[in-house]
C-alpha cells in the first residue's frame, strides 16, 4: 500500500510542474485588518512572498541581506516584497519592534495560524516565491548566505 | 529493512532530480489546480553505548521509523476546494512522540469548502484560531508531533463590513480517531474605529469568543453530592489598539468550573477532585512603541488554571508530553533561542492547577510574569553603526509560579483530600521560577564577513519546573557566530558556544561549522560537550554530536543527519517534553507542487 502511494507520487509528479496559482489565503496586516494572498497579487504585477520568523536565524538573515538591497530591487523590477510572518502567540509581540528596530522597509504580513504555509505545503521557514500575474513561477526553500543574490537574478527574468 | 531504505533512498532521488517542465501534459488543466505536498521522516536508532548505560531500553524493538505526510489539495474553481492528508506510521510513531497516531497508513485530515468573498464554509477537518489562541487554537507542528484539527463543520461570514463573525462545531483529531468531547464556539472580530469613521485617531479593534466543551465523567468516588459539570465554557474579550508608532493589546479569559488534576505520587499516576471544582483564567497584555530603527515591547501574562483539553485524562503531563488534544494554546513567553547550549534550560510555561502531593502539597495553580525586548540599529556611519549598522536586541523576561494558600479540612499523610482548596495571590511575582536576560548584537564587518555576539544570564528552578530534587540553576551563555560568504552562494559559518554554570551538569561548551558550497547544498558538523564532572548522572562528560547535510532545490529539501540526542528535557518551539537519549541516522525530504 505504501509502495502504491509512493509509486501514484511520483507518478504525479511527472505533470504537475510548472506555474500554478497563488492560493488564496486570508492574512492579517499588523493594524489587524484582514487581506488576502489574491488581493496582494491582483494589485502588484509582481511580488515575492516570504515566509519568516522571528525565532527563525537563517530568516533573519535572508531579510537583513535583503534589506541592504531592496531599494535598488524597487528601482530596477518593481518588486513589492511581502514578509510573511508565521509567528504565533507566543512571539508575535515581537514582530512589530523587530521589523522597526531592523528597519526593514517590506510589507508585513501575519499567517499566526500557518494557513498560508500549510497551503503552501512546507514545514519550514523560509521559504521564498515569486509571483507573477497571480502565478507562482518560482520557489525556493531556506536561505544560504549570499542566496539574494540567486533570488535577484530570477526576480530579473520576471520582470519587464 | 535495506530494501525499504533503497527505497525511499531511490524515490528521495527520483523526485529530486526528475522534476523537468512537462508543459504540453494532457493533464495539464486538471493538474494546475492540484498541489500536494509531501513530507517524510526516518530515523534509523542504532547501538550507542552511551545510549545503553543510561539502563533505558527506550527504542524497543523498531530500529527504523518512518513518518510520512501527503496533503493534496485541489481546488475545483474560485469557490469550492477539497482536500486530504494522508499519513503513515510505519512500523511505528518516532521515538518520544505521541503513539495515538498508530497507523501503517491511514487518512488524517479531509476537508470540503466553499469559499465566497468573505463567507466560506468548510465541512470536515479545519484548523482555527481565535484572538491570540489564549482560548481556542486547533493546529498542526509535525516536528513537535501535534495535530488538533477539528472535525465537524465552521461557518465565517461578514455580518456587516465592520464585523466578521466564526462559528464552528466539532470534535478534535485524537491520531486516528476523534475525540469524545464537543467543542462549540463562536468568535468576533469588530474595527471600531471604522465604525465609528474615527481612524483618524488610531486603529481600534475588538474580537468576543466563546468556546464551550462538552465531555461526560464517569465518577470513581460516590462520596460526594457535588454535580460534576459536563460543559466547560469559556469567554474571551480582547481590545487591540494602535495610533502611530504607538500600539497595545489586552484580552481576558474566564473559564468555568471543571475539575481538578490530582497527582498522587508519580507511581500512582493521576486522579481528578470530585468534591470541588474550579474556575480559571487569562490575563494577557502588550504594549509597545516602535520607529525606524527603534522598537520597544512589554507583555504581561497572568494564567490560572487555564489548562483546557477536549478529554480531561489528557490534561496529566506526564501521560500527554506533546500536548495532544489540547483546546487553546498557551506557550511560554520567552525568547526562542536556535542554539543547542541556549535550549538546554528554557522554560516551559505551567499553565495549569495541579496539586502534588508530598508531606507538604505543591499547589500549582498556573504563572504570572512579564518580559521587555528592545530593538535598536544603530545608524550607518555612527561610530558604533560602522558601514553597514549595527543591530542589537535585549531582551528580558521574569516568569514567577502563583502563589497560592490552600485549606484542606480532610488531610491525610501525603495525601490531600479531594476537599482541598485554594486561594491565589492576583499580582505576586514572589515564586521566582525563571527568568533571562539575552544580549544579541549583530554586525556585518564588511562584504563578506558578519558575525552574531549573543550574551544569556539565566536562572532556572529545575526542581519546581521538572519535579523533583534537582537544583536551582544560575547559568550565563555566550554564543559567536561568524559567517563568511565567499560569494556564488558558496559561504562557511562558524559558532562557538559555552555555557558556565556550577550547578546542575555544570559547563558545556558547544560548537557549529557548516559549509556551503552553493545556495542548495551544504555540509554542517556540530558538538555539545558536557566537560565537567558532576552530579548529574545523565549530562556528565558526554557528547552530544552531529553531522550531516542538506540539500534544497525549488521547493524540495533533502537532508541526513547522524548523531546522538540529548535525553532529558527536550525544547522545541517554547514546548518542552521529556525524551530518552538516542543515537542514529535522521533523513528528512519534504516537496511540493
Amino acid at each position: 500500500m505504501k509502495i502504491n502511494i509512493i509509486t501514484l507520487f511520483i507518478i504525479l509528479c511527472g505533470f504537475t510542474y510548472g506555474q500554478e496559482m497563488l492560493p488564496n489565503i486570508e492574512l492579517k496586516t499588523l493594524s489587524n485588518s484582514t487581506i488576502s494572498t489574491q488581493k496582494i497579487a491582483s494589485e502588484n504585477e509582481l511580488i515575492i512572498i516570504s515566509l519568516w520568523a522571528t525565532w527563525c536565524v537563517p530568516c533573519k538573515n535572508e531579510l537583513d541581506a535583503v534589506s541592504d538591497l531592496y531599494q535598488d530591487w524597487i528601482d530596477e523590477t518593481n518588486v513589492i516584497y511581502y514578509a510573511v510572518s508565521i509567528d504565533d502567540s507566543r512571539t508575535s509581540n515581537r514582530i512589530k519592534p523587530m521589523i522597526n528596530g531592523k528597519d526593514w522597509d517590506f510589507e508585513i504580513l501575519l499567517d499566526q495560524n500557518s494557513d498560508l504555509k500549510r497551503a503552501f505545503g512546507i514545514s519550514t521557514v523560509p521559504y521564498t516565491v515569486i509571483v507573477k500575474d497571480q502565478k507562482v513561477v518560482y520557489k525556493h526553500m531556506g536561505y544560504t548566505p549570499g542566496y539574494e543574490e540567486e533570488l535577484y537574478n530570477e526576480l530579473l527574468k520576471y520582470s519587464n | 529493512m535495506k530494501k525499504t531504505i533503497l527505497t525511499i533512498i531511490f524515490t528521495y532521488s527520483g523526485l529530486i532530480f526528475g522534476q523537468e517542465p512537462s508543459q504540453s501534459s494532457y493533464f495539464a488543466p486538471v493538474l494546475d489546480n492540484l498541489s500536494f505536498s509531501f513530507e517524510s521522516i526516518s530515523q534509523w536508532y542504532l547501538n550507542d553505548s552511551y545510549v545503553d548505560s543510561q539502563g533505558v531500553n527506550s527504542i524497543g524493538d523498531e530500529k527504523l521509523r518512518t513518518t510520512n505526510y501527503l496533503r493534496l489539495d485541489y481546488s475545483l474553481d474560485d469557490n469550492f476546494s477539497a482536500g486530504l492528508q494522508l499519513e503513515s506510521y510505519a512500523p511505528e510513531n518516532l521515538l518520544n512522540m505521541s503513539n495515538l497516531y498508530n497507523k501503517d497508513l491511514g487518512i488524517a485530515t479531509y476537508y470540503l469548502q466553499y469559499q465566497k468573498k468573505g463567507t466560506s464554509l468548510t465541512l470536515g477537518h479545519f484548523y482555527e484560531q481565535f484572538g491570540s489562541g489564549l482560548i481556542l487554537r486547533s493546529w498542526e507542528d509535525r516536528f513537535l508531533g501535534i495535530n488538533t484539527a477539528l472535525r465537524g463543520i465552521r461557518l465565517k461570514f461578514n455580518l456587516t463590513e465592520n464585523v466578521s463573525l466564526t462559528t464552528l462545531y466539532g470534535r478534535q483529531r485524537k491520531g486516528f480517531e476523534i475525540s469524545k468531547g464537543d467543542i462549540f464556539g463562536v468568535n468576533s472580530e469588530i474595527n471600531i474605529s471604522n465604525i465609528f469613521n474615527v481612524s483618524g485617531q488610531g486603529n481600534f479593534t475588538a474580537g468576543f469568543s466563546y468556546v464551550s466543551k462538552n465531555e461526560t465523567y464517569e465518577r470513581i468516588q460516590n462520596e460526594s453530592e457535588m454535580e460534576i459539570p459536563e460543559m466547560v465554557n469559556a469567554f474571551s474579550s480582547r481590545i487591540n489598539f494602535a495610533h502611530k508608532n504607538f500600539y497595545t493589546n489586552i484580552e481576558y479569559v474566564a473559564k468555568s468550573k471543571d475539575l481538578r488534576l490530582n497527582v498522587i505520587s508519580a507511581a500512582n499516576g493521576a486522579s481528578f477532585s470530585e468534591s470541588k471544582t474550579f474556575k480559571g483564567n487569562a490575563l494577557l497584555w502588550t504594549v509597545g512603541y516602535s520607529q525606524k530603527g527603534f522598537g520597544l515591547s512589554y507583555n504581561f501574562r497572568r494564567l490560572e488554571n487555564m489548562r483546557w483539553f477536549s478529554e480531561r485524562s489528557y490534561s496529566y503531563t506526564v501521560t500527554n508530553q506533546t500536548n495532544q488534544l489540547s483546546i487553546n494554546y498557551l506557550p511560554a513567553l520567552v525568547k526562542q533561542h536556535d542554539y543547542s547550549l541556549a535550549n538546554i534550560y528554557l522554560y516551559q510555561t505551567l499553565p495549569g492547577l495541579m496539586v502534588e502531593n508530598y508531606q507538604d502539597p505543591l499547589i500549582k495553580a498556573g504563572e504570572i510574569g512579564q518580559s521587555i525586548d528592545l530593538f535598536y540599529k544603530f545608524k550607518k556611519g555612527s561610530i558604533i553603526g560602522g558601514k553597514y549598522g549595527t543591530k542589537v536586541n535585549l531582551n528580558m523576561s521574569y516568569w514567577a509560579g502563583l502563589e497560592t494558600k490552600y485549606n484542606d479540612p480532610d488531610p491525610a499523610d501525603y495525601v490531600t483530600s479531594d476537599n482541598l482548596t485554594y486561594e491565589s495571590d492576583f499580582l505576586n511575582f514572589k515564586n521566582k521560577l525563571y527568568s533571562d536576560l539575552n544580549l544579541e548584537i549583530r554586525k556585518k564587518w564588511n562584504r563578506k564577513l558578519s558575525s552574531i555576539f549573543t550574551y544569556i544570564n539565566l536562572f532556572y528552578d529545575k526542581a519546581y519546573l521538572e519535579t523533583g530534587f534537582y537544583d536551582k540553576v544560575r547559568a550565563w551563555i555566550g554564543v559567536v557566530d561568524n559567517t563568511y560568504k565567499f560569494g556564488r552562494g558558496k559561504s562557511f559559518r562558524l559558532e562557538l558556544q559555552h555555557l558556565s554554570t556550577n550547578d546542575d551538569a555544570r559547563n558545556w561548551v558547544g560548537g557549529t561549522a557548516e559549509f556551503f558550497f552553493n545556495s542548495k547544498f551544504g555540509l554542517y558538523i556540530n558538538d555539545s560537550f558536557n566537560y565537567e564532572e558532576s552530579n548529574n548522572p545523565v549530562d556528565t562528560k558526554v557528547h552530544f554530536y552531529n553531522t550531516g547535510f542538506s540539500y534544497a532545490k525549488g521547493a524540495s529539501r533533502l537532508s541526513i543527519n547522524y548523531g546522538r540526542q540529548r535525553g532529558g528535557l527536550l525544547c522545541v518551539g517554547g514546548i518542552c517534553r521529556q525524551v530518552s537519549p538516542n543515537s542514529g541516522l535522521t533523513l528528512n525530504f519534504t516537496t511540493s507542487f
